[in-house]
């Protein structure tokens, strides 16, 4: 007879980022269930609603929760959560629980980006974030989706295609758009115009880590992660090599919520938030 | 807990009182020199019985529209709302001023110059500042051009300088920058009954009141802190995110990243701004001429418009990491306004050099408008959580 998991070891971590709500169950150490959904305008329901579908992927009751963190920019709106910690924190403490041996992650999310170290712990040692500005983030990605008349899934796979770049002179979304389309007016291919475009933002986010450091080994983060083109482009241009995620890498701000809910019940890390 | 210091309400009633204070001065026949920038020496205002105006303020995007109209956006906020300000010609100080004196420390700052003469035809005076402040021939230079600054100023007072009533006025600052030092030690210490805020306001304050009037007024605080704070102490560094903030300028009526810091639970302990402490640190006038006054206002810690000669023994650094050190600061906030170029480009070099010595640092670069804010609370609240973690480690 299996015995029923108590309460004192069920945690949760939300993520209310700008373009998608993700939560995240741990029970024992281990991840239990999660979940994905399109943000919604009022991220506190967002948020109550990716907790209980994550819940219910766990096959766990929300009674049953110790403990729940919020993070992401909607985590001022968070009722639901004992405590908030900024996503650089999350990131940071969801990769360490994956890969203990990662010290530098790539995150890019939706509406920004950062560049992370982090120590054997999984404390940020060092972050630089990129300026109010759309390139490099999903959104700005979404927009290039919507220039080819792809979807956002398929774009990193066609620009994989390219056997040449298209040299991009700007990351900034709005000249992307316009120059993509006198690109596409002149016959250049789409698949080189868009690796011109994934090689411009790996440029980018190279200058981020000229700020901060890297040190292998190197992961990438955020609903971005999930583009084949931007991990490979990444990769040449900033020199490293970024593992295959085993879990879905835009949830990992979820995650570190969910393992730092743990650690805060623990009474271990009470002083990191205020 | 920081508030309600007598004299902290002494220093807001005197400063909502000095406009009309200051048409009655005038009125009676005095005149008011406002300046600019950072290396015009106050004593040569003072002792030429004009009355000195420290102008300048931040925070107001409206003005920093206002004044793009007459200077490129390609330069600060602070510069843009600076001229601004001329053009609305609203805020009580700019009305005040019968002539603007600036030194050509910042190149944004004497292009401002220029633009105000010509558009809103104010009278000025321009100080020049050598580059290579460290040679004896900027030295010389600087002697120079104080000397003729000197020549410009008593055309513009119609008063002559005397070496009596000079030693005078350098007397009265060096207790302004002795009464100052020693108020931002009060700040930092242990259970402090001044914030830091509270500090750099009654600071600041001091650009407009009168100065006599401004030195007795920090003296009392000081006395009054004295009383209720004791002997200074900090003995217990760990237990709070104690920052410290450096950078480009942070001018009265710019608080937002101050804001974001406090209410992301950091609590700032210390600066080397030069709107801040700075321009009270190592002044040492040894006699009371023009030219004691120019090698000691040279020998001060450089502006940051000025390039780094000598990273690792430039004045500037030295001066950070002690401050840093004495005021048992765990990190740095590294303040920069967009197309606030000197300190821009300098906070790459000045992050690898405090990297070194183990000091976090983290530089926000932004301008007035709100846009930002939420991207600077993330930076900030996650800074924040940074230096606790690393005190939670080290106690």
């Amino acid at each position: 007879m299996s015995a029923e998991p108590t309460p004192k070891n069920v945690y949760a971590g939300v993520d209310v980022g700008s373009l998608g709500t993700k939560g995240v169950v741990i029970r024992d150490g281990k991840i239990a269930g999660h979940a994905i959904i399109p943000s919604q305008l009022n991220s506190e329901e967002g948020g109550q609603a990716v907790l209980a579908k994550a819940l219910e992927a766990a096959g766990i009751s929300r009674e049953e929760v110790r403990f729940i963190v919020s993070t992401g920019y909607g985590r001022i709106s968070a009722t639901y959560a004992n405590k908030t910690v900024t996503e650089i924190t999350c990131h940071a403490k969801g990769a360490n629980f994956l890969y203990p041996n990662v010290r530098t992650i790539i995150d890019m999310g939706g509406q920004d980006c950062k560049a992370i170290r982090i120590d054997a712990k999984g404390a940020v040692v060092d972050f630089a974030m990129n300026d109010k500005c759309a390139a490099g983030t999903g959104r700005f990605l979404e927009v290039m989706a919507n220039v080819f008349k792809v979807k956002l899934e398929d774009l990193g796979a066609l620009a994989l295609q390219a056997t040449e770049i298209v040299p991009m002179s700007s990351t900034c979304t709005v000249f992307v758009e316009s120059e993509t389309i006198s690109l596409l007016a002149r016959g250049e291919k789409p698949e080189a115009i868009l690796n011109g475009i994934h090689h411009a933002i790996a440029n980018r986010v190279n200058g981020l880590f000229s700020r901060v450091g890297i040190e292998s080994e190197v992961f990438f983060s955020g609903g971005v992660a999930k583009n084949v083109g931007m991990k490979a482009a990444l990769e040449k241009v900033m020199k490293v090599k970024i593992p295959v995620p085993t879990f879905d890498p835009q949830l990992t701000g979820a995650l570190g919520a969910a393992v730092l809910a743990q650690a805060f019940a623990a009474k271990e890390e009470t002083c990191l938030v205020a | 807990m920081p508030g309600g210091l007598n004299a902290l309400k002494k220093i807001h009633d005197a400063l909502a009182r000095r406009p009309d204070e200051l048409a009655a001065e005038k009125a009676k026949g005095r005149k008011v020199a406002g300046w600019v920038n950072y290396n015009i020496p106050e004593e040569l205002l003072d002792a030429l019985d004009l009355i000195p105006l420290r102008l300048g303020r931040g925070g107001d995007d409206r003005l920093v529209d206002t004044g793009a109209r007459y200077i490129s956006t390609k330069n600060c906020v602070f510069v843009r709302e600076l001229v601004g300000l001329f053009e609305e010609k609203a805020d009580p100080y700019i009305k005040a001023v019968d002539f603007v004196a600036f030194d050509a420390t910042c190149m944004q700052v004497y292009r401002a110059a220029e633009l105000i003469k010509y558009f809103f035809k104010v009278e000025t005076a321009v100080l020049g500042v050598p580059r290579t402040f460290a040679t004896e021939e900027g030295k010389e230079y600087f002697r120079h051009e104080l000397a003729h600054f000197v020549g410009r100023l008593e055309e513009l007072s119609g008063k002559k300088l005397t070496r009596e009533r000079l030693g005078d006025s350098i007397a009265l600052y060096d207790g302004i920058r002795s009464a100052t030092r020693e108020l931002y030690e009060y700040q930092a210490g242990d259970d402090p009954q001044i914030s830091w805020l509270e500090t750099i306001e009654a600071v600041q304050a001091g650009n407009f009141l009168d100065r006599r009037l401004f030195l007795g007024l920090l003296k009392e605080l000081n006395a009054e802190l004295r009383e209720k704070q004791g002997q200074v102490r900090v003995r217990n560094p760990f237990s709070e995110a104690r920052i410290f903030l450096s950078g480009s300028i942070i001018p009265p009526g710019d608080r937002k990243l101050i804001s974001i810091i406090e209410a992301q639970g950091g609590r700032i302990v210390g600066d080397d701004l030069w709107s801040g402490l700075l321009p009270s640190i190592e002044v040492d006038i040894k006699a009371p001429t023009v030219e004691a006054i120019a090698d000691a206002y040279l020998g001060r810690a450089p502006h940051g418009a000025l390039p780094y000669l000598d990273l690792d023994s430039d004045g500037r650094m030295r001066i950070l990491k002690g401050l840093v050190a004495k005021f048992k600061a765990n990190a740095i906030v590294y303040h920069t306004l967009r197309y606030c170029d000197p300190f821009t480009f300098k906070a790459n070099e000045t992050k690898s050099v405090l990297n070194r010595d183990g000091i976090p640092f983290l530089e926000i670069h932004t301008e007035y408008a709100g846009s930002d804010y939420e991207a600077i609370r993330t930076r900030v609240e996650a800074f924040v959580e940074l230096v606790r973690n690393r005190n939670l480690v080290e106690a």
